[in-house]
């Protein structure tokens, strides 16, 4: 197991893209606080705790005219589609100024990605199929030889869906090497805390159990989500990395959250 | 007229023939490859044949994958089964206008002795709800065997394949017509009432125009294998030629294949009309046939039901 929390060795490249990483991230917080003043139904909680995550996979991912060559980031937890959205305008995929659109009725920025959306590999909303998705990209890649990766980007509270055991045993039994997910370990769903709802501190033996590779890693870090996903591209199995992360629920601006 | 073949014995090759002919076509089972005769395609393509186990929700969702990087998945299943995952055929396949193949087998009353758990009579109702989606029942082995590497190789899109088990009384074995997509064809023409439906219900359908022509009565018969989209032309041509319209279906009246032809015919030509389809779950029997007769949608339902709009008419 990696635990990321101390500071490794880099040589000079990784450390140029750490320190590119920290300022993506910063200026993709800015962009999503921003988006929120403009538009309060974005899920900003959630968006906030995956944005770190979303920012390191996003960097890294390689692309290619060839679909099976070419990395894929999916959210299936649909509802960060906002800090995605930040962190590609943060890379100039999306224009600055089409952020404080989200949601307008002639926007491409929807609530929940759509592919219609520069930058969006996969529409997702519906939570756990992103997951059954990225194991069918996954498969197939395997199947012709392709180089590409599959990133998924979950939430702790999704894996209560039942998809995510039909999906998980799969991918197991694939042995799909070129599969990484991030569970983004934030203590909360819609309702209330993991805790209250339906505690799932079992949920990393379980997965370790099926076959997978279980990492954790500071989600809130790059430095650590970094470490972790060097492991995990380095796998005969699929990976996947619980990342811990915190719900500060103190938005700027958010004080009568409400329930969509 | 030659014997009863089978739905799923005809799948079992047409699989194979578009596996020969494209090495993107993949097919996925949810762990009833046997009963679907899907492992058939496994034996001869062992790479691009995957049981998902039983999951059909990530069955569908694992196709929209290999979809979205090139492959032609065939997802193949019970269709009651299949509609587990609707909601992934919807947010996963139909929302992205995936390339995704759906194929049931086991529908209507095919599944004849597994009774109501087993007999899917709303699978096209929700199918033909859905945006991009395509919905074609074959009537019979010649109708698979016309449109399945068609809609498999040529067409692109979300597409669902609706067939039976085993039983497929001959329908269209002696009408020739090349499958194409959205067009309806008229098995028999008449100009006293048309008889519209889709599946191994035609066979009654054809059997009780004969019967009705005693009666003196003209029957035109009309296979309406693409549901959707549904031949708007070839429907109003038949309404307006006979002046009555009665839809049959193995399937339910509510939302199925009578209230798509409704939907045209209210709008564009009202005549009356009588829709006959289940009303409620289906149960187990000792044959398909039984069933059609016991819900009443056998050749003499539909006998019965043409002389009261017509006799209707007359009051």
């Amino acid at each position: 197991m990696v635990k990321g929390d101390a500071k490794p060795i880099l040589n000079i490249r990784e450390l140029t893209k750490i320190e590119q990483l920290i300022s993506l991230v910063e200026e993709a917080r800015k962009n999503l606080l921003e988006m929120h003043q403009h538009d309060k139904h974005i899920h900003i909680d959630s968006s906030l705790t995956s944005l770190e995550v979303i920012a390191t996979l996003q960097l890294l991912k390689r692309t290619s005219v060839n679909p099976v060559d070419r990395d894929w980031l999916i959210l299936s937890k649909g509802h960060a589609a906002p800090a995605l959205y930040a962190v590609l305008a943060g890379l100039g995929v999306i224009p600055k100024a089409e952020l404080a659109r989200i949601n307008s009725i002639d926007s491409v920025l929807q609530n929940h990605p759509e592919v219609g959306a520069p930058g969006v590999d996969v529409a997702t909303g519906s939570l756990a199929q992103g997951l059954s998705i990225g194991i069918g990209i996954a498969a197939w890649i395997k199947s012709v030889g392709g180089s590409g990766k599959v990133f998924v980007v979950m939430g702790d509270g999704e894996l209560d869906e039942g998809q995510v055991w039909e999906a998980i045993t799969h991918a197991a039994a694939l042995k799909l090497d070129n599969l990484v997910v991030v569970v983004d370990w934030n203590g909360y769903q819609h309702d209330g805390s993991v805790k209250e709802v339906k505690p799932k501190d079992f949920m990393p033996l379980v997965w370790r159990a099926i076959g997978w590779k279980v990492l954790w890693a500071n989600g809130h870090d790059v430095v650590s989500l970094m470490i972790a996903l060097e492991s995990a591209l380095n796998s005969e199995s699929p990976v996947v990395i619980f990342a811990e992360t915190e719900k500060k629920r103190e938005v700027p601006g958010d004080a009568n959250h409400y329930a969509e | 007229m030659s014997s009863c073949k089978s739905f799923r014995e005809e799948l079992a090759r047409q699989l194979v023939r578009v596996g020969e002919k494209s090495d993107r076509v993949v097919v996925i089972t949810a762990d009833v490859g046997l009963s679907t005769r899907a492992y058939a395609f496994g034996e001869r393509f062992r790479d691009r044949y995957f049981n998902v186990g039983i999951a059909e929700q990530h069955m569908i969702g694992f196709a929209a994958g290999l979809a979205l990087v090139g492959a032609i998945p065939i997802a193949t299943g019970f269709a009651e089964f299949i509609l587990r995952g609707w909601e992934q055929i919807r947010n996963s396949v139909a929302r992205m206008n995936l390339n995704v193949k759906i194929v049931a087998t086991h529908a209507g009353y095919s599944g004849y002795a597994d009774g109501a758990s087993h007999q899917a009579l709303e699978d096209i109702a929700l199918m033909r709800v859905l945006p991009n989606m395509t919905v074609v029942v074959p009537a019979d082995v010649a109708d698979l065997k016309r449109c399945f590497e068609k809609l498999v190789l040529e067409h692109m899109g979300p597409t669902y394949i609706r067939l039976g088990r085993d039983y497929a009384p001959p329908v269209t074995e002696e009408t020739d017509y090349e499958y194409k997509i959205g067009k309806a064809f008229v098995l028999r023409d008449g100009h006293d009432i048309a008889v519209v439906g889709a599946g191994v219900v035609l066979h009654e359908a054809l059997t009780a125009a004969k019967e009705l022509e005693k009666h003196g009565v003209s029957t035109c018969v009309v296979n309406l294998l693409n549901i959707k989209p549904i031949d708007i032309d070839t429907v109003v041509a038949v309404a307006k030629k006979t002046g009555r319209v009665v839809v049959v279906e193995e399937h339910m009246v509510y939302g199925g294949i009578g209230s798509a032809v409704a939907e045209v015919l209210v709008q564009r030509c009202p005549v009356p009309m009588r829709l006959l389809g289940a009303t409620t779950f289906g149960r187990s029997a000792k044959s398909q046939q039984e069933l059609l007769s016991y819900f009443g949608l056998d050749s003499k339902a539909i006998v019965k039901t043409a002389l009261e709009v017509i006799s209707d008419e007359r009051r």
